[in-house]
């Protein structure tokens, strides 16, 4: 949810539909509620609801459609112009649309993203700490995440890595099983990417929430997000040239990595910074944990 | 003269060597910085809008196969205030915006051509129509034949002789690999051993069943050199995709804390694709990699032969590296 033009369905068209950003402007204006099913891990289904942000819409949501629209929510995603022309009107949509949330579905997750920042000229981290604040003023004691995005660079994956993160059911499972993995690999790190969008779903080693930046503090802190983005950009090109991606291999001075296929619809990365270790060695392991990894999957999902 | 060749690891841009000059010209706004950057600096191609015109003539040094240096020129220049001979430029690139009125820039065009021509016939005169991005398909490919047209006829209306100038025409934009394509097309003309090259990765291709093969300036993304099958603009620009992948990738993951002796590391990667075609990557020399398109099957059952042939290959290209830079510091 979220303003008229304030870029939703822009960010649906990007992480879900693969189109580039270029093509965003394209869009036309979302009429009332585009519902979508999105396969996500083969056997997740998310049921994404595009809602419409022009002012009538918003105002059948709130009144007529109320219970509609708010009964089942899994995650909310409300969306932000960063440089917006009436914030008084936003808020207030904003404060009636976390009521009616509050009401039908109070288990769900808030997410907010105060989107198009690459619009802004000057101190991004500053102006966004600003509205955090304001954000959270506006939302009492409901517990809220905001992320600053943009199409046009990586903070839009890490935004929705970590939105899909809270709906996936046993993440935690799963990064345990990497972190073995990785062991065993004699890797510094293990990353799990959904097949389609490139999102991240797991990683070994996770960040410890409370010293995020004690874990691998010599690693670039965006690097799951710029793999996303990377790689997408690289699927792309390949599909360009009517080819698929499959897989990727690299030796470079600094590390060995390898990215292939895990299960039917995740990518595994794995990142070696022990030179003796050869890329064959890694791509076995990778087969050989498969089954495992699939079945591991298959429970997540039913679960 | 093998301290020369060890050297060879780092960038060093060199003074005394004898550089291979390229000449940037165009009306005020055109797009050469636009150009010099987006190729030389990685400015990507919607930073270029907000650069300031160029008010002083100023030199970029840039060392790929062969030493370059690039004349980036404002847009007011004339043949007095350059400051050098025109002679000594190998190359010279003309830049039009492809939506501007051209007659003017056309005669301030000819000019130059005419007067390099007559000064040395060998240098390579190159027009790119620049900004194509700007116009609908249909559109530019018109402008650019009328462009074109005119061009030829104003030189051969000045007098019969310049009929045979050899004028090279380019459609360029920074949004796509057209520019680059253009650019590397510019420089094979300026590259004393490209047969060799070529020869090499003709020997290469034909020896690892690769359907193509180019050698790519890995910082640039240009290719140097490629083998005698025909490019196909996808081709090249998934390869030109593929080496920006890589070179975002490398810092990326980087540890400080791990330290390596990376000084006889060839850094290589691999991409499979869905029919099983596999890209490759090779480091070949510091600043050039060779990209090969593989057939099926190749990567994974004769891996061993293909390194191989990469090293027979990286010590070719090393050979023809030693001698170009001996030959340009004066010692043959």
């Amino acid at each position: 949810m979220g303003a008229s033009g304030s870029g939703k369905t822009s960010m649906r068209s990007l992480i879900f539909s693969n189109n580039p950003a270029s093509l965003t402007s394209r869009l036309g204006a979302t009429i009332d509620v585009e519902q979508n099913h999105v396969r996500f891990l083969g056997d997740l289904i998310l049921n994404l609801w595009d809602c419409g942000g022009q002012d009538a819409f918003m105002d059948s949501y709130l009144s007529t459609q109320r219970s509609t629209i708010f009964q089942h929510v899994g995650v909310l995603i409300y969306v932000f112009e960063v440089s917006t022309h009436d914030a008084v009107k936003d808020a207030a949509y904003y404060r009636d649309c976390l009521d009616a949330l509050q009401r039908y579905s109070p288990e769900a997750a808030v997410f907010l993203l105060v989107h198009k920042m690459d619009l802004v000229a000057g101190d991004r981290a500053a102006l966004l700490e600003r509205r955090t604040r304001e954000l959270q003023g506006e939302s009492g004691t409901v517990p809220i995440t905001v992320f600053g995005t943009s199409i046009h660079d990586e903070t839009l994956y890490k935004a929705w890595s970590r939105i899909v993160h809270t709906i996936i059911p046993n993440a935690a499972v799963l990064s345990k099983h990497l972190t073995t993995f990785a062991q065993a690999c004699s890797a510094t790190e293990a990353i799990l990417f959904e097949r389609t969008t490139f999102l991240v779903i797991a990683t070994s080693s996770p960040p410890d929430e409370a010293h995020p930046e004690q874990v691998n503090n010599d690693l670039s802190p965006t690097r799951y997000e710029r793999t996303s983005e990377l790689i997408k950009a690289l699927k792309h090109s390949c599909a360009r040239m009517r080819e698929e991606f499959h897989a990727l291999e690299m030796e470079l001075p600094e590390f060995t990595a390898v990215l292939d296929g895990m299960t039917r619809n995740t990518y595994i990365l794995l990142i070696v910074h022990d030179p003796t270790i050869e890329t064959a060695a890694l791509k076995i392991n990778i087969r050989l944990a498969r089954p495992k990894f699939e079945e591991l999957q298959t429970d997540s999902v039913l679960a | 003269m093998a301290l020369a060749a060890k050297s060879n690891g780092t960038q060093s841009l060199d003074d005394s060597i004898q550089r291979t000059k390229i000449l940037l010209l165009g009306q005020q706004g055109s797009g050469k910085t636009s150009i010099q950057q987006f190729l030389f600096n990685d400015v990507p191609a919607k930073q270029t809008f907000f650069l300031e015109p160029t008010s002083r003539t100023t030199k970029h040094p840039y060392d790929t196969v062969i030493p370059l240096e690039i004349w980036d020129c404002p847009g007011n220049i004339t043949l007095d205030s350059l400051g050098a001979t025109l002679s000594e430029f190998s190359s010279i690139i003309f830049v039009i915006d492809i939506q501007d009125s051209y007659q003017q820039p056309i005669a301030r065009m000819l000019d130059f051509f005419v007067a390099a021509y007559q000064e040395n016939p060998a240098a390579t005169l190159e027009v790119f129509v620049h900004k194509a991005e700007s116009l609908a398909e249909d559109y530019k490919i018109e402008n650019f034949r009328h462009i074109q047209q005119r061009v030829i006829d104003e030189l051969f209306d000045t007098s019969q002789e310049y009929e045979q100038m050899p004028v090279n025409f380019h459609l360029t934009s920074v949004y796509d690999h057209s520019i680059r394509e253009a650019f590397s097309r510019v420089l094979h003309k300026l590259i004393d051993s490209l047969p060799y090259l070529e020869d090499l990765l003709n020997v290469f291709c034909s020896n690892s069943q690769a359907s193509k093969a180019f050698l790519f300036d890995v910082k640039s993304r240009l290719y140097v050199a490629t083998d005698e099958s025909p490019v196909d603009a996808s081709t090249h620009s998934l390869c030109c995709d593929y080496v920006r992948t890589l070179n975002a990738f490398g810092p990326l993951y980087k540890s400080a804390s791990v330290n390596q002796d990376s000084r006889l590391f060839y850094p290589s990667a691999a991409v499979t694709l869905a029919q099983g075609a596999t890209l490759t990557y090779h480091l070949i020399t510091p600043q050039l990699a060779l990209l090969a398109m593989l057939h099926p099957g190749v990567f994974e059952e004769r891996r061993g032969l293909l390194e191989y042939n990469v090293v027979f290959f990286r010590e070719g290209v090393q050979e023809i590296a030693v001698v170009e830079r001996d030959a340009r510091a004066g010692n043959l």
